[in-house]
């Protein structure tokens, strides 16, 4: 009997806990917390302790799929790859390497995402390609760029705890990020006021000394009243803005005409709290904000960001140990994901694919000419696949047919697409689509990299044999790219990877598999292989120089009720399941708390149209309807609704619009207008 | 322990945990001439097996193995006990490591303590077996447990006027508490587990209402639990706590999981640090250290007479764990 504990991280949020996986003569038995670790302390929520349950589920794609004649059928590897590389080629040399496009995978490891949009740029020769950031924190990558010049959670999540005052907008942060939450809680219980803003009465609200229930959508306003006040009252840090930062005087006209009383009005505010908020968090030493979708998800999600950067910044709070702005990011290689450039617009470490120095330093590493233009996102893919300039898509680890918006229209993209291949653990929604599905391993069967929301690096490891001939994506993605002729394509492991990617990045330069041996973790930026890493940015000047305000006007979302769709509808997530299911409806113990999904809806709303607690109703939006049970609450606003987007079988996207920001193109989840009815034949 | 000449290693060894497995390490060691210290948190070496009824495979019982052990460890020229310590910090390397280690209070002298156990026998001692203590010949005060009220120092110090042997701790501390706030100053305060026994019944219920609700139902506490043998379905059975919820019932779902482990529970505190939202699951089980599971729900109020009576019918048809007396 041969016993052995494998050091790893886990696979669900963007907190980044290492757990030990135990391995019993090659089988995975489950989850030991690691208690050496800094994150979790060896104290992981339920979906970290139950991570092992889903990997060895009967459901694994066990060997390469092929669909014939609308069905799908086994296949050799050999077969799979050339069909996927002769038919990529074929529609590459018809229609060019633009109307191919490649979606990469927030759960897969930096290495596999370097690789992917490697394979991309390189073989293919597009720049189309993306992943689920897009869909999440797209805008806080635009937003925090133009305001300090890094996309990145300034700060560290142990330092939340030193702080004076802690203000959370548009984050579940209890059920999402639980080890984060924990921070929070201690830094209350040391005195630090808690601010929290949610349009829906989250779990972190109990504990709040102040809460401010805002209309979804009215951040700007929200946060420029916040302002108003903290300017007024001369709260603001008049040193740190002369020193450090430009473009406040224009602030200073636009926060002008937001006085209380008007903010009021406009988010549904009680004035009164509203200056006790701007009081604590301006007169804090150490003020930390922590946010998520609330802020990101809209069609304003970039001047959401801006408003909270300009916040921070107004009252100094950027540069210094536990201060800062700290988007939480949803997946667990979400941040990795977009350091590896697997976005349209830049290579690893955010270099431009239109700055000629970065391009050429890419092409003479790869050999290779590279494409200038910025590619397609995922949401304009959608629409490239519909009206035909796009006719391949790869996708790996992905499964945009329920977590993107206006579910219907993206089933209409996939099925016009020419040929489309999916990488993926289990047959997905998404994977339903394909033409050949290539079967990949879990994190549990490969080695390399995730890095956590707070920019920290950690290492992966392989703990059991690939499942059935299930192969790693980064060896999948490389053997493919051999047959299109990718010629530096020869890896043996993904710690070769990672001197790449830390050749061609400079914030990933010092880094390496070597010096993250035994659960050493390491922050980007780390710029040679002596640098330690760093807790939190901007301590002396912001990646920009000067960090930049942002004047911001208050715009309604895209679309509001009215009096066809009366309802406001709201998306999210919630504790027990994680995004669209994919492995956590695979595992029992979370199944059993929360088998299916539930619209939130006020007492108020529910007495009008005579719904009662469990009944099940009709919930119908300009693109969709589903039919889902209503769970009747005080925690939310009345006029509007909630519903968790994990479920296929009542599936929030499918109602959800399809407006985007234009400027990060992220989907506006959180606000859409909808009715409510009560179908007969179930009443 | 001196130097051996040459390789500057230590011919000493510590060992950690004074469970059954801590001395036979510590009795191999010392047979083989290592001089050991044998470390324990509690204030006696044992650890749990002398819970177990039977042992494997012989069926032996479990005092059977481990009384004899207990003997020759305890007396043992090589070995050296330390108990009622906790290692706090290791340096150096192997054959040279340097240990910190943190030596808890004991409030008694041991030196001078006669074994008479009037301490134990005075009226607020809060022990439910009284008799059963009596042939303690070396006492020592359970932080937990203490409330405090001093009685114990008043009978050692009319038993054996000059050479007491209780310190005068535990009555000092009761001093400071029935002080105003304001007057206590820069003084060590209580541990949690003696602030809340302190409580009256309302600041007791707020108390855990605000620590419990903080739950995110990870079943951490019930999955690090070494002693949870239970199988049984309660906390995940939709009838008592729904699932889904967050938090969950508060404080039932505490209640039944406290009330599942009550006499099997060995106050390790792992399910404390198993907690992702700190709640101070272990006061808990300090607290019910003395205390039968029925006066558990004195101890968290707040759970109505309806609900307790279910609980504890529902206890009383599935006995999987005894619920009459405490340890």
């Amino acid at each position: 009997m041969n016993c052995d504990f494998v050091l790893t991280v886990c696979p669900f949020c963007g907190c980044g806990c290492q757990l030990y996986l135990e391995v019993m003569d090659g089988e995975l038995m489950g989850v030991l917390p690691c208690k050496t670790d800094e994150m979790s302390e060896g104290k992981p929520c339920i979906k970290g302790r139950n991570a092992a349950d889903f990997i060895s589920h009967p459901d694994r794609l066990k060997s390469p799929l092929v669909k014939r004649k609308g069905k799908f059928e086994l296949t050799s590897w050999k077969e799979a790859l050339d069909i996927v590389s002769s038919q990529l080629s074929k529609i590459k040399e018809k229609h060019g390497p633009d109307s191919v496009g490649v979606l990469s995978s927030a759960k897969c490891t930096n290495e596999e995402n370097f690789l992917l949009m490697k394979f991309a740029r390189a073989v293919i020769g597009t720049n189309n390609v993306d992943h689920c950031a897009r869909l999440c924190h797209a805008s806080t990558v635009v937003g925090l760029v133009k305001a300090f010049g890094s996309g990145a959670m300034t700060n560290s999540v142990p330092e939340i705890e030193g702080t004076d005052c802690i203000f959370v907008i548009g984050s579940n942060t209890m059920e999402q990020h639980p080890l984060i939450s924990l921070r929070v809680l201690r830094a209350k219980e040391r005195g630090a006021p808690l601010i929290v803003a949610d349009p829906r009465r989250t779990p972190l609200v109990d504990f709040a000394d102040i809460y401010l229930q805002h209309r979804p959508g009215t951040d700007v306003a929200l946060i420029n009243g916040l302002m108003h006040v903290i300017v007024r009252d001369g709260l603001e840090d008049k040193k740190f803005i002369r020193e450090r930062t430009e473009g406040f005087e224009e602030l200073e006209k636009k926060i002008k005409e937001y006085p209380p009383e008007k903010v009021s009005r406009v988010t549904g505010v009680d004035a009164a709290t509203l200056e006790k908020a701007a009081r604590f968090y301006g007169e804090a030493e150490k003020a930390s904000i922590l946010y998520a979708m609330g802020i990101t998800q809209h069609t304003t999600g970039t001047e959401n960001v801006l408003s909270v950067a300009n916040l921070a910044m107004l009252t100094g709070n950027v540069g210094r140990e536990s201060t800062g702005v700290n988007p939480l990011r949803g997946q667990n290689n979400v941040q990795g994901a977009c350091d590896m450039g697997a976005l349209p617009d830049v290579y690893s470490g955010y270099q431009r694919v239109n700055d000629k120095e970065a391009r050429a330093r890419f092409e003479k590493a790869w050999g290779v000419g590279l494409p200038q233009k910025p590619g397609l996102t995922v949401t304009e893919m959608t629409d490239a696949a519909i009206n035909g300039s796009l006719k391949a898509m790869y996708i790996m680890g992905e499964n945009p047919a329920l977590s993107d918006p206006d579910i219907n229209h993206l089933k209409k993209a996939l099925s016009s697409l020419d040929f489309l291949v999916v990488q993926d653990i289990f047959l997905s929604e998404a994977a339903q689509f394909a033409h050949v599905v290539l079967p990949a391993c879990s994190f549990a069967e490969k080695e390399g990299t995730f890095t956590a929301t707070d920019r920290r690096v950690q290492r992966v490891r392989k703990a059991i044999e690939p499942i059935g001939d299930s192969k790693p994506d980064w060896i999948i993605v490389s053997e493919l790219a051999r047959r299109m002729g990718g010629t530096q394509f020869n890896y043996t492991s993904p710690g070769e990877i990672m001197k790449e990617i830390a050749s061609l990045t400079p914030s990933y330069a010092g880094i390496s598999h070597e010096r993250l041996d035994n659960g050493k973790v390491l922050a980007w930026p780390c710029l040679s292989a002596e640098h330690p890493g760093t807790r939190f940015l901007h301590s002396n000047a912001f990646t920009r120089g000067r960090g930049q305000f942002f004047a911001i006007d208050y715009k309604e979302p895209a679309e509001l009720p009215d009096k066809e769709y009366p309802f406001l509808l709201t998306t999210g997530r919630l504790m027990f399941q994680y995004h669209t299911g994919t492995m956590t409806r695979r595992i029992p113990a979370l199944e059993r708390e929360l088998p299916t999904g539930f619209i939130e809806i006020n007492r108020k709303d529910a007495k009008k149209l005579s719904i009662s607690q469990g009944e099940r109703i009709r919930v119908k939006s300009r693109r969709g309807e589903i039919e889902i049970q209503a769970f009747i609450t005080d925690g939310i606003l009345p006029g509007v609704v909630f519903i968790p987007f994990h479920f296929a079988e009542c599936a929030a996207n499918v109602l959800t619009s399809r407006n985007v920001d234009p400027e990060a193109k992220i989907p506006e989840f959180k606000v859409c207008a909808v009715k409510i009815y009560k179908d007969d034949k179930h009443g | 322990m001196e130097k051996q000449k040459g390789n500057g290693k230590v011919g000493a060894v510590l060992v950690v945990g004074g469970g059954i497995g801590g001395i036979q390490a510590a009795l191999d060691l010392a047979e083989s001439g290592y001089y050991v210290y044998l470390l324990e948190k509690s204030p006696s070496i044992g650890g749990v097996m002398a819970q177990l009824d039977k042992t494997f495979p012989t069926n032996d019982c479990s005092m059977c193995i481990l009384s004899p052990k207990l003997v020759e460890a305890g007396r043992h020229l090589n070995i050296q006990l330390i108990t009622n310590a906790e290692l706090e910090e290791v340096s150096g390397e192997e054959g040279n490591f340097r240990v910190k280690i943190l030596k808890k209070p004991r409030y008694v002298d041991i030196d001078k303590c006669t074994g008479c156990g009037l301490c134990a026998q005075s009226d607020f001692s809060n022990l439910k077996e009284k008799e059963e203590e009596l042939w303690v010949d070396r006492i020592v005060v359970d932080e937990a447990s203490c409330i405090q009220c001093g009685e114990c120092t008043e009978a050692c110090l009319e038993e054996n006027k000059e050479n007491h042997a209780m310190t005068n701790i535990a009555l000092e501390r009761r001093k400071f508490i029935e002080l105003p706030p304001e007057q206590r100053g820069e003084r060590e305060t209580e541990t949690l587990a003696q602030k809340v026994a302190l409580m009256d019944e309302e600041s007791r219920n707020n108390f855990w209402q605000r620590e419990l609700s903080r739950c995110i139902k990870c079943f951490g506490c019930r999955d690090a639990c070494p002693v949870w043998i239970y199988d049984g379905a309660e906390l995940e059975d939709p009838d008592w706590i729904k699932p889904g919820e967050i938090p969950p019932a508060v404080p039932l779902f505490q209640i039944i999981r406290a009330y599942r482990i009550a006499n099997l529970c060995v106050n390790c505190g792992m399910c404390e640090e198993a907690c992702p939202m700190d709640i101070p699951l272990r006061t808990i089980h300090q607290l019910m250290w003395r205390q039968s599971p029925e006066s558990v729900f004195e101890v968290i109020p707040g759970l109505d007479r309806k609900t307790k009576q279910k609980l504890i019918k529902r206890v009383k048809e599935n006995p999987m764990v005894k619920v009459e007396t405490a340890r």
